[in-house]
């Protein structure tokens, strides 16, 4: 008895080790560094390629800390110590600037300031129109008064918030090939023929948006400020959408990437608001996907890079070169490539093709192989970029993921909608 | 012979249980059995059906780094923390349903303390956590404050089998051994120990299992470094790679085969001793 | 020496005790604390004392209705898991001969749970969708004409991925029960002509009540506080208490989360005082 079990026991031991030596066998070991930046964000601008790049060019060893975006902002709130640089959408730093946790990023160290696209230093396009100010407009939210403030700047001070890194315009993914009708209208996403196949984003305050603009567009809703609603608004928008949660409009609501994406390429569903890179996924599995623009325009987002309080001394001045070398183009090419738009738009051309350059910022048709961030073929010669050129996309952003004046009640409401 | 004699001993029930465990199994398998099949998408397709050909370009990407998320270092992590924690799971359990046979003051407390810990919403436990090592001024790690934030998921279930395996424990062989003069430590270890173990395992097994596939107790407890479930939930903000099928699919195969290496050295150690007339494998 | 044996069992709770206090009595006092902090929504925790949170928790008709909702989804997961965990553990315990071939079946049980969740939860849509394996199979073998389309994103496939996730976990405590019984009152039972089923329901199901208890112990607990299941099988679409408090959470509630919370554990532990009320966990140690 006693030996049998000594002998099953190292059967299994040495089982088990095999397993976990086959496992671990096959990584590679990382040489350590004087200079660790680590980056918190979700994975959406975390590429290994750019780590790669900044070690190469910078020696920085860049350790992501990649999160859904949920945790994001709980990260950013209640422990300021647990990265050294923080990525973050805009209309998160509502919640993020006031708990005191960011730094303000002092533009005279920033070396492309003044090439960064005018949305966020003067809330124009770079064509001199004005960018659309329903919902947290990167202006609102582009400045503190003060290095270590927790407090806004009504205008341009010389303390940035975060420094941009991507935004862009979304709008509905749609399946052609499933669809008969052309699809002009964020109303549509509301039409009785989609019934069971559409679908919205299950964070709150994109979704809401997704709500609000499909209900505007039916007309059943009127709004002084989409961005901003009164209660009765929101009770207003919460009542269209639960209409339609009860009558079976929709598949699913979704909340990340992969997601959307697999919604989309199963046929689960044929109409849903989208993020860009997302439709261009969904194509490369050879299904069709169109990123539709809409008569009602975009809904804008934007993401920013920004210091925690407490880093200081050679983390800091670490952070301020990342920066500075984030900003100097060859990121921006690898982010324009991936569809989303990113800050100096001078330098990131630099590091473009001329063909990839016309077709992902100009709208025009591409001469040869559009190629991803990656390296793999996404569009082949001719296609012609989903809303076209960098102008007329943003320049049709109507509204921006926002955070509520009434959030608390918006919360509330939008509970009960997943109740209903 | 004797296998014959057993078969014909099996009451109709057994054949209805063990259709239901079939079931039940393959039941468990299902989306297993999807991951496994478009594990094989070909280099165009995605994570859902229809196949975009067929091909071994997931497997070979799988052990390239990836350009989203870091697939094997927090693969190390997450096996690491998952021996760890089972380790503690099974030592600590073991000890507290030993203290629970006996009377102790505070014993009901503990017990409701370790069932709150179960019920507790896991992301409030984990902010909780998080913020709790920012307020001290402690860095978090996953071998310290995530450690502790799945021993607070895997402790009440270890505590709770444990109880389950105590039920009805003969105090009787533990007598035996104290009239031969065992210390408390011998009648633990050369008693109780060996008549517990499979149960152990059983727990060691939920242990291990648990941690390993633990997400919102971690998410804020964790520090920069991710286990592997954070590491994967964060890849789908960005990336729809069949990856994280053939990881899945590796997995269940080396599992399955390490199980079947042991069973067959078991069965081969045990056919060699009936051949040897050794009395060995007819008790238990 | 009886001074020491007094002792033994304080020494041997107190590691797990120690775990307990430092990871989550402690971390807790935070929470309970913050659910009586005031908020706005630029500004996270206002320090003071409210009762607000929780009178807003209890004034809501939404609490009633997705507490409703929860409930409802655990009883169903409770008596499907609790049925299914008592007949596999039966299976294992009595009628699976030898310790090799038990610990085998448990170990293939656990292996779907070795690939992560995140993985397993996304091939619920190839696998229950549309065009998915199932629809698939359904087709080719007629059974439908056309896909299904309750088998995923409904109340459904929410009870079905529990079923999945859960029922391990009552075999485990039910199958270590059964286990301590002692087999000569089975024996004891036949001879005096009870068939496998009057066995089965006069010896073993009270028998083995206490492994019964725990797992029901441990269903409860997960499907009360669930909220990634429910949101990726029930589309979004779903609620349950414990996506409310992520929700809010997700938004920098933390007070009203805090408070939705501490509700939540009393309206389970509760649940569960219940039923260690009809079934003493601790009374055969």
């Amino acid at each position: 008895m006693q030996t049998r079990q000594v002998t099953r026991r190292r059967v299994l031991i040495g089982a088990a080790a095999t397993g976990l030596a086959i496992g671990t066998g096959l990584r590679v070991a990382r040489a350590a560094d004087p200079v660790t930046l680590r980056i918190a964000g979700t994975g959406v601008n975390q590429f290994k390629e750019l780590a790669d790049k900044a070690k190469q060019d910078l020696g920085f060893t860049i350790q992501y800390t990649s999160l859904v975006s949920d945790d994001v902002v709980k990260r950013a709130v209640t422990q300021a110590s647990s990265f050294d640089l923080l990525d973050a959408e805009y209309w998160m730093l509502k919640k993020i600037v006031p708990s005191g946790n960011l730094r303000g990023i002092d533009t005279k160290k920033i070396k492309y300031y003044d090439q960064i696209v005018p949305i966020f230093t003067q809330g124009k396009l770079p064509d001199g129109k004005p960018v659309a100010m329903e919902g947290i407009s990167p202006i609102k939210v582009a400045y503190l008064t003060a290095e270590k403030s927790k407090e806004f700047a009504k205008s341009p001070s010389q303390w940035m918030t975060v420094i941009p890194t991507i935004y862009n315009a979304d709008t509905l993914g749609i399946r052609p090939d499933l669809i008969q009708e052309p699809i002009s209208s964020w109303a549509q996403l509301l039409d009785p023929k989609f019934k069971g196949k559409a679908a919205i984003l299950d964070i709150p305050s994109i979704g809401i948006m997704d709500a609000a603009m499909a209900s505007e567009a039916t007309g059943k809703v009127k709004y002084k400020d989409k961005g901003n609603m009164t209660t009765a608004e929101i009770d207003q928008t919460i009542a269209v959408m639960t209409e339609a949660k009860k009558a079976g409009q929709f598949r699913a609501f979704w909340k990340d990437f992969n997601e959307s994406v697999n919604l989309m390429a199963s046929g689960e569903v044929v109409i849903q608001s989208m993020w860009s890179p997302a439709v261009t996924k969904v194509r490369q599995m050879g299904i069709a996907c169109k990123y539709q623009p809409l008569k009602e325009g975009y809904r804008g987002w934007a993401s920013g890079i920004g210091v925690p309080v407490n880093l200081d001394g050679k983390m800091l001045d670490a952070a301020y070169e990342f920066i500075n070398w984030y900003l100097s183009g060859w990121t921006g090419a690898f982010l324009n490539r991936q569809g989303y738009y990113t800050p100096v738009l001078e330098t990131a051309k630099k590091f473009m093709s001329a063909d990839e350059w016309d077709y992902w910022m100009e709208g025009k048709p591409a001469k040869g192989d559009i190629l991803s961030p990656t390296g793999e073929k996404i569009e082949s010669a001719g296609a012609v970029r989903d809303g076209g050129s960098f102008n007329e996309r943003m320049g049709h952003v109507s509204v921006w993921n926002t955070v509520m004046d009434e959030d608390r009640y918006m919360v509330r409401k939008w509970n009960e909608f997943i109740a209903a | 012979m004797r296998a014959a004699a057993r078969l014909t001993a099996r009451p109709p029930i057994f054949w209805a249980l063990a259709l239901l465990c079939a079931l039940f199994i393959a039941f468990l398998y299902g989306p297993i059995a999807t991951i496994v099949i478009l594990s094989f998408q070909g280099p165009e397709g995605g994570l859902v059906f229809p196949m975009n050909g067929l091909s071994l370009h997931w497997f070979a990407e799988l052990f390239r780094p990836q350009s989203i998320g870091d697939i094997w270092g927090s693969f190390d992590r997450s096996a690491l923390l998952g021996l760890a924690v089972m380790v503690f799971t099974v030592v600590l359990s073991f000890l507290a349903g030993l203290a629970f046979r006996r009377r102790f003051r505070g014993a009901s407390l503990l017990l409701y303390l370790a069932i709150a810990s179960l019920v507790m919403p896991s992301i409030v436990v984990s902010l909780g956590i998080g913020a709790l090592f920012e307020l001290l001024g402690i860095d978090r790690h996953w071998y310290s404050s995530a450690l502790g934030a799945h021993l607070t998921w895997t402790l009440p279930f270890g505590l709770l089998i444990m109880f389950a395996v105590f039920n009805r424990f003969n105090p009787a062989y533990e007598e035996a051994a104290r009239d031969q003069g065992a210390s408390g430590w011998q009648t633990i270890r050369h008693v109780i120990v060996p008549i517990v173990l499979p149960s152990l395992v059983g727990v060691a097994l939920f242990g291990f299992t648990l941690s390993y596939d633990e997400i919102a107790r971690t998410s804020q407890s964790v520090g920069a470094a991710n286990t592997l479930p954070l590491e994967l939930e964060a890849m789908q903000t960005n990336a729809t790679t069949p990856v994280i099928y053939a990881l899945g699919t590796a997995t269940t195969g080396l599992s399955l085969v390490v199980i079947g290496t042991c069973l067959a050295g078991v069965l081969w150690v045990r056919r060699r001793r009936a051949r040897h007339g050794s009395d060995a494998g007819k008790a238990v | 020496m009886s001074r020491l044996a007094k002792a033994v069992p304080y020494l041997q709770a107190l590691p797990l005790s120690a775990v307990f206090v430092v990871f989550f009595a402690v971390p807790m006092v935070l929470v309970v604390v913050v659910s009586f902090f005031d908020y706005e929504t630029y500004q996270l925790l206002i320090p003071g004392f409210t009762l607000e949170n929780y009178r807003e928790v209890f004034s809501e008709s939404v609490t009633y209705r997705t507490y409703w909702i929860t409930i409802e989804f655990c009883a169903i997961t409770w008596a499907i898991t609790v049925t299914l965990g008592f007949l596999i553990a039966y299976f294992l315990a009595f009628q699976v001969r030898g310790a090799t071939w038990r610990t085998v079946l448990l170990l293939i049980c656990s292996i779907p749970f070795w690939t992560s969740m995140v993985i397993r939860m996304i091939a619920w849509i190839p696998l229950l969708g549309r065009n998915g394996l199932v629809n698939q199979l359904l087709i080719v073998t007629h059974l439908a004409q056309r896909p299904q389309e309750w088998l995923l994103y409904s109340p459904f496939s929410v009870i079905l991925g529990y079923v999945h996730l859960y029922t391990l976990t009552t075999i485990v405590p039910i199958f270590n029960s059964m286990m301590r019984i002692d087999r000569s009152l089975i024996e004891a039972a036949v001879d005096a002509g009870a068939g496998t089923w009057q066995v089965m329901r006069t010896v073993i199901l009270p028998l083995s009540k206490t492994g019964i208890a725990i797992g029901s112990i441990f269903v409860i607990a997960m499907v009360m506080g669930d909220f990634v299941s429910v949101d990726v099988l029930g589309g979004g679409q779903v609620a349950s208490v414990g996506k409310q408090i992520a929700t809010q959470l997700s938004y920098l509630q933390f007070p009203p989360a805090a408070a939705n919370a501490m509700v939540l554990l009393v309206a389970v532990i509760v649940m569960i005082a219940l039923l260690m009320r009809a079934v003493d966990i601790r009374k055969e140690l």
